[in-house]
């Protein structure tokens, strides 16, 4: 996404900076198919300020600013049956909340997904998930988000990232991961 | 491998409190023999068949069933090979005009070869030959006046997991063997029978908040009932229907709840900040088992409804994380082991709310998602060793076992 998203960008700008060399001396009767088309923002270019904008903004790029900020976001890990925070877990709750306080992200609704391995039976295991979730709502509320942002809801086992039987696999299981909403 | 798993713990015995042993070595039960003369089917479905049969003829636990498959004539004459049986059973298969499927069912007292029994039974699509199974085994245990087994016909309603964050309703047969979809789309899970009679459901779809919906298994129709935040799951309903055990997560904080259907009143139940769910009326409904981590690790629970004490059931196991109650019977999963990075092994125990004792039910493996049939007198429960899936039923009162394998996809709640 990221990787793609980048060379949209390379591809933008080396097509704006292409037409911006170009001088606009135009023969409007020998305008056609197969010539060169014509620039008619070079004089934009040589504009200063910052992002720009108009009413055709889609939503696309909207969204897929908000999944760029969602994928830099930092995965919580928990232990085996448990949902407190662990110490080394906790760095990156501070760059999460870092994050969803920026600019670009302070607007957006933030869903918290608490996750399982698959090692509980039904219930426990949603409840688990859900108290995972609290815990880093209750650590993002007293790094300064604000409560009213955020909603928790719990997947249980049913969401895993990894479906293998081993260690490594049910750990990166036990997870919280956020999804930002507009 | 499609041999069935079929467990038998060769003793017979009876018990008045299901949480004792008393094991006795004679097996006075009478013998039956099993022949198939089906006219329908290839040979891997006929052996599907005779497997059901069988299978279904162990789980009465009333009969010792010989293994063997026998194929023969409907009308042939009876085998004098087979004559140190006490009854043959003889059944045959046949097609019937579009999907019908036909199923006939001839006893034979042995060793004088009469036939006293004869039962024809048809369904409309082939797909549900296991009830003509169930049914026909039900009628000729009734028919030597045999208890009841009549439970074998009553549905189970699950719920599996068809891909990350999708889960569907399905109903089946006791041998999870007949399913049908009921809801698909999204994450549908924890099905719960709404009333003994089997005509609807409870069930909880989680999209942004959790719904619980009341879905009518016959006319397909379904109502919201509840929502709330975080979590919302209905563990229980009371006899009558007109009360539920609720799993609530108001601002992330799973606690039990009694919600009265007629008042729309949510009564809360529990006040521990850490998890309390899967809460089961227990002692006519005046008391509660649940599960919770208040001592650091989960395990059961019961608190009398309407006062806050609570006391502890269960004194053993590091993880007790699933119960199911009837009356005054107590099933949980234990696990046995403490290894957070390889297998583990959990096992199922019965226990009385008004005695010390503790049953053992199963050996090995892992053992979860324990259910108690309406009766209280079986046990259903999902067992997975050496790479294989089983459903398991126990039968309390006989001591005994029966695991039907299973295929499919992971299941995520199970009620019957």
């Amino acid at each position: 996404m990221r990787k793609s998203l980048f060379i949209a960008a390379v591809a933008a700008a080396l097509l704006m900076s292409g037409c911006s060399q170009k001088e606009p001396e135009v023969d409007m009767t020998q305008q056609g198919a197969g010539q060169e088309a014509t620039s008619a923002d070079s004089g934009l270019d040589t504009i200063q300020g910052s992002t720009e904008s108009s009413d055709i903004m889609s939503e696309d790029a909207r969204l897929a600013k908000i999944r760029e900020i969602e994928a830099s976001a930092k995965k919580i890990y928990f232990d085996f049956d448990k949902y407190n925070i662990r110490p080394d877990q906790e760095p990156r709750v501070d760059e999460d909340a870092r994050l969803f306080a920026s600019e670009d992200a302070k607007d957006l609704t933030i869903k918290i997904e608490g996750n399982c391995d698959e090692w509980g039976t039904d219930e426990y295991n949603y409840a688990l998930g859900l108290k995972r979730a609290k815990s880093v709502r209750d650590a993002l509320s007293v790094k300064g988000i604000d409560e009213s942002r955020m909603v928790m809801v719990s997947y249980g086992e049913s969401n895993p990232v990894c479906t293998e039987h081993t260690k490594e696999c049910w750990a990166q299981n036990r997870r919280v991961e956020f999804k930002l909403l507009p | 491998m499609r041999i069935v798993l079929m467990m038998l713990i060769g003793v017979f015995l009876y018990a008045s409190d299901a949480t004792l042993e008393i094991v006795k070595s004679a097996d006075n039960r009478p013998s039956v023999v099993i022949q198939d003369a089906s006219v329908f089917g290839t040979e891997t479905t006929r052996q599907k068949f005779f497997r059901l049969v069988m299978g279904d003829l162990k789980v009465t636990a009333h009969f010792k069933v010989e293994d063997t498959y026998h194929y023969t004539g409907y009308d042939a004459l009876v085998d004098p090979m087979l004559k140190s049986y006490n009854y043959l059973l003889r059944y045959r298969f046949r097609e019937g005009d579009q999907q019908r499927l036909y199923m006939d069912v001839k006893a034979f007292e042995l060793p004088s070869g009469s036939p006293f029994y004869e039962r024809s039974y048809r369904v409309a699509n082939r797909a549900r030959y296991p009830f003509l199974i169930h049914q026909a085994v039900i009628d000729f245990n009734d028919f030597l006046k045999m208890p009841s087994v009549a439970w074998m016909k009553r549905y189970v309603v699950f719920s599996e997991y068809v891909k990350p964050k999708h889960a569907d309703i399905v109903i089946a047969d006791y041998t999870l063997t007949y399913r049908k979809r009921l809801v698909s789309g999204g994450l549908n899970i924890f099905p719960k029978w709404a009333d003994r009679e089997q005509k609807g459901i409870y069930f909880t779809k989680l999209g942004r908040r959790p719904v619980l919906y009341y879905y009518n298994i016959y006319t397909g129709q379904q109502r919201k009932v509840a929502t709330s935040d975080g979590m919302l799951v209905c563990s229980d309903v009371s006899r009558d229907g007109k009360k539920l055990l609720l799993t609530m997560a108001p601002d992330g904080q799973p606690d039990i709840y009694q919600y009265h259907l007629d008042s729309g009143m949510k009564e809360r139940l529990t006040f521990y900040s850490g998890i309390d769910v899967s809460a089961q009326y227990i002692d006519g409904e005046k008391r509660i088992v649940f599960v919770s981590d208040r001592l650091g690790y989960p395990n059961i629970f019961a608190s009398r409804i309407g006062s806050r004490g609570v006391q502890q059931m269960v004194f053993h196991g590091r993880n007790n994380n699933a119960c199911s109650a009837h009356g005054r019977y107590i099933v949980y999963s234990s696990r046995e082991t403490d290894n957070a990075f390889s297998s583990n092994t959990f096992n199922l125990y019965l226990i009385s709310t008004q005695t010390d004792y503790i049953r053992r039910l199963t050996a090995s493996g892992v053992n979860q998602f324990p259910k108690f049939s309406e009766d209280g007198e079986s046990v259903i429960y999902l067992k997975h060793y050496a790479s294989q899936s089983a459903i398991g039923i126990i039968r309390l009162n006989y001591n005994e076992g029966y695991l039907f394998p299973l295929k499919g996809k992971r299941i995520q709640s199970i009620d019957w």
